[in-house]
């Protein structure tokens, strides 16, 4: 079975173009949210917490929406504002009091970090600007008060970074074992197999093997990437964190097990692959956090594999929880590989 | 004499469909034990049981003496297996492949890669890949790699198909080397010609029956005639000379206007006395072919269908 195993990596590292590609998508991504962070786009993005119904804070969050320099969303609760102000999602986040009006001191709370003083300096200039516009009468009066934080010890870019290994894997998983799967079969080859007398599940187990070992490969690779070019600081015990990108990947390529058996050729399992991982990259915030999403986002978002593994990801590399602490996200990550290697084992065909 | 291959009663449906129906024959150790028929008579289906690729559905099957049920392992470490459609690892080189499949069987009955690579002729080519190989080498590499663990019976799905005649023959003088070297071959084909020059014996299938299991010689001599003449004439034949060439030990079918098949019987001693005839009865003829049966008449015989459709 190492035999098969080794065999196989080797044909993965002649296989260059499928594992070029299979490297190349998320290193992209890598050197784009890399790039993005280190350059400063001038604007400023705010979380907006309103406490008030009234017309008045209606209005002038329009007035401020509608201002280029602002790239503003509203979040309902100032908690998941504060944490994503924390994890370097936002930059600013602006409170409006219950009872807004245009003429009480300190009525509007900004807060932000100490990262970038130079754009805080600006920020809060063209906020006063819009105040003062809108309502010139109390002008001299000064309307915000602001509270600056401390530099979050994660940025953005880290949390990312986290999301690309976990897209990375899941989508190399899924669609090259699909594919792989699927040629086999076309080819005969695991017919060929099985008139040997090598027990068939070695046969699968070698590949999961090989599969690991180019998940673990290609973990390393993104992160340090992330780290020595960018600068991403991630915590956490390593051992964790490999532990967490292992039993994803095996949900994963037990899902592409079951797409290489609902699909009668190499294109359509990768067309199906693509399909079950694109919408799970979206769903399951790998760029930017689903709970502040409409309707039942959240909730598709709770059932996905790809969330547990992102958070349990995040939870150990960004704030160096142990890996007991995220238990819940181990349960759901077990309960997937229990789920899909049934319905893998049941759905699978030999010919 | 030991029996490698004992077949009774099998049966193997696929859905309602009999491709299998009721088939009984036998291996014995160290022949070559040929399968032929036309598309779809059922031969890989029959191979597969045998491989323990598929179920039987009645019947029962015993291969090297084991029950194909209860002791597949042991039955897939000692049988040797090319398949109809295979094809192998894209990514690795014959001798890697070799030795990959060489770890899937218990130590003791692996061979060793290079040495089968060279009885196969292929020993220059080892560090190739399996899609630069032509078409006549890939068929021997197929049969290198159904060499690899040593086996003491060889199944051979359709080993000569879509080659040309000389690569054909260079595989019949493998398998014959092979079955030479004591190992008992099994192999199914379209060709007759493939049967008769390779096979001891025969079992000729057609639409998931066993019709005939004998040796060449035997099925050529169940026939009653033992010559099939073609005969074409400038004009048709007169009433008497029909007549007097029916005096003969023969059928005669009008084939065309012009050409007539003569199903000739009594032997060589008829031929004497069918061209005798021609010359006495002033037969005019274009053209006069005079060969023995072969097992296409046989097939054609028993089943009343071709066995190849013409091309
Ligand atoms: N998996 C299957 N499901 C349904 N029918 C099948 C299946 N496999 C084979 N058959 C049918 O069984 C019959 C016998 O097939 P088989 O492959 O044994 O023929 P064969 O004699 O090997 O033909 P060929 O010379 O074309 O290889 C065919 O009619 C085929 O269509
Ligand atoms: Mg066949």
């Amino acid at each position: 079975m190492i035999q098969l195993t080794l065999h196989n990596l080797k044909i993965m590292a002649r296989n260059r173009h499928s594992t070029f590609w299979a490297l190349f998508f998320p290193l992209l991504l890598v050197v784009v949210f890399g790039l993005f962070q280190v350059g400063n786009f001038g604007g400023a993005d705010v979380n907006v917490v309103n406490n008030s119904t009234n017309e008045a804070s209606k209005e002038f969050i329009a007035q401020i929406s509608s201002n280029n320099f602002f790239e503003v969303s509203q979040v309902d609760s100032i908690e998941t504002a504060l944490t994503r102000l924390n994890n370097g999602e936002t930059e600013y986040v602006l409170t409006i009091p219950s009872e807004f009006n245009y003429n009480m001191d300190g009525t509007l709370s900004l807060q932000y970090t100490d990262q970038d003083p130079q754009q805080n300096e600006i920020t809060l200039l063209m906020l006063s600007n819009l105040l003062n516009q809108s309502n010139a009468e109390f002008s001299s009066r000064n309307l915000i008060q602001t509270i600056e934080l401390k530099k979050p010890e994660t940025t953005y870019f880290d949390t990312v970074l986290l999301g690309l290994v976990g897209l990375g894997i899941m989508t190399n998983s899924i669609i090259s074992i699909a594919v792989k799967i699927s040629n086999y079969r076309n080819q005969s080859i695991l017919k060929r197999m099985l008139v040997t007398p090598l027990p068939i599940w070695k046969f699968f187990a070698s590949e999961i093997a090989a599969h690991l070992i180019l998940a673990i490969i290609q973990a390393i690779i993104i992160l340090g990437l992330g780290i020595l070019l960018f600068g991403a600081s991630i915590r956490g015990n390593p051992a964790s964190l490999l532990f967490i990108i292992l039993m994803g990947s095996i949900v994963f390529l037990n899902i592409g097990f079951i797409m290489s058996a609902w699909t009668n050729s190499p294109s359509a399992a990768s067309g199906m692959g693509n399909a079950i991982a694109l919408p799970m990259i979206f769903f399951s915030g790998t760029f930017f956090s689903v709970t502040t999403l409409p309707w039942i986002m959240p909730v598709v978002s709770q059932v996905l594999p790809l969330t547990p593994m992102l958070s349990a990801l995040r939870d150990i590399g960004l704030n160096g929880y142990p890996i007991w602490s995220v238990w819940q996200d181990i349960a759901a990550l077990a309960a997937w590989i229990v789920v899909t290697s049934i319905i893998a084992i049941k759905v699978f065909r030999f010919s | 004499m030991d029996e490698a291959i004992r077949v009774e009663s099998l049966k193997k449906y696929y859905g309602k469909f009999a491709a299998v129906d009721d088939i009984s024959f036998n291996v014995q150790s160290g022949e070559i034990f040929g399968i032929l028929g036309p598309n779809g008579a059922g031969k890989t289906t029959t191979l597969e049981i045998l491989e323990g690729l598929h179920s039987p559905n009645d019947g029962s099957v015993t291969v090297l003496n084991l029950d194909v049920l209860k002791h597949p392992k042991e039955i897939k470490s000692r049988i040797g297996v090319q398949l109809q459609s295979s094809a192998y690892y894209d990514y690795l080189n014959l001798l890697e492949i070799l030795t990959l499949l060489a770890s899937f069987y218990p130590p003791n009955v692996r061979a060793n890669p290079t040495e089968i690579l060279r009885k196969v002729d292929l020993e220059n080519k080892s560090r190739q890949r399996v899609n630069t190989l032509s078409g006549g080498e890939k068929q021997r590499f197929t049969i290198a790699a159904s060499l690899i663990n040593n086996p003491e019976l060889l199944i051979l799905d359709e080993p000569t198909t879509g080659l040309d005649p000389r690569s054909r023959r260079n595989i019949w003088q493998l398998i014959e080397g092979i079955n030479q070297s004591g190992i008992t071959v099994v192999l199914t084909t379209h060709y007759m010609d493939e049967a008769e020059a390779l096979c001891r014996r025969i079992a000729i299938m057609d639409n998931g029956h066993l019709i005939a299991v004998d040796t060449p010689a035997n099925l050529r001599a169940s026939l009653e005639y033992q010559h099939a003449v073609k005969l074409t004439v400038e004009t048709p034949l007169t009433e008497a000379q029909i007549v007097s060439l029916n005096n003969l030990d023969a059928d005669i079918e009008t084939k065309s206007e012009n050409t007539y098949a003569i199903k000739l019987k009594g032997g060589t001693a008829s031929l004497d006395l069918l061209l005798k005839s021609i010359v006495a009865d002033n037969v005019k003829f274009q053209n006069l072919e005079i060969t023995p049966v072969t097992l296409e008449d046989v097939f054609l015989d028993l089943t009343g269908n071709e066995l190849q459709e013409a091309p």
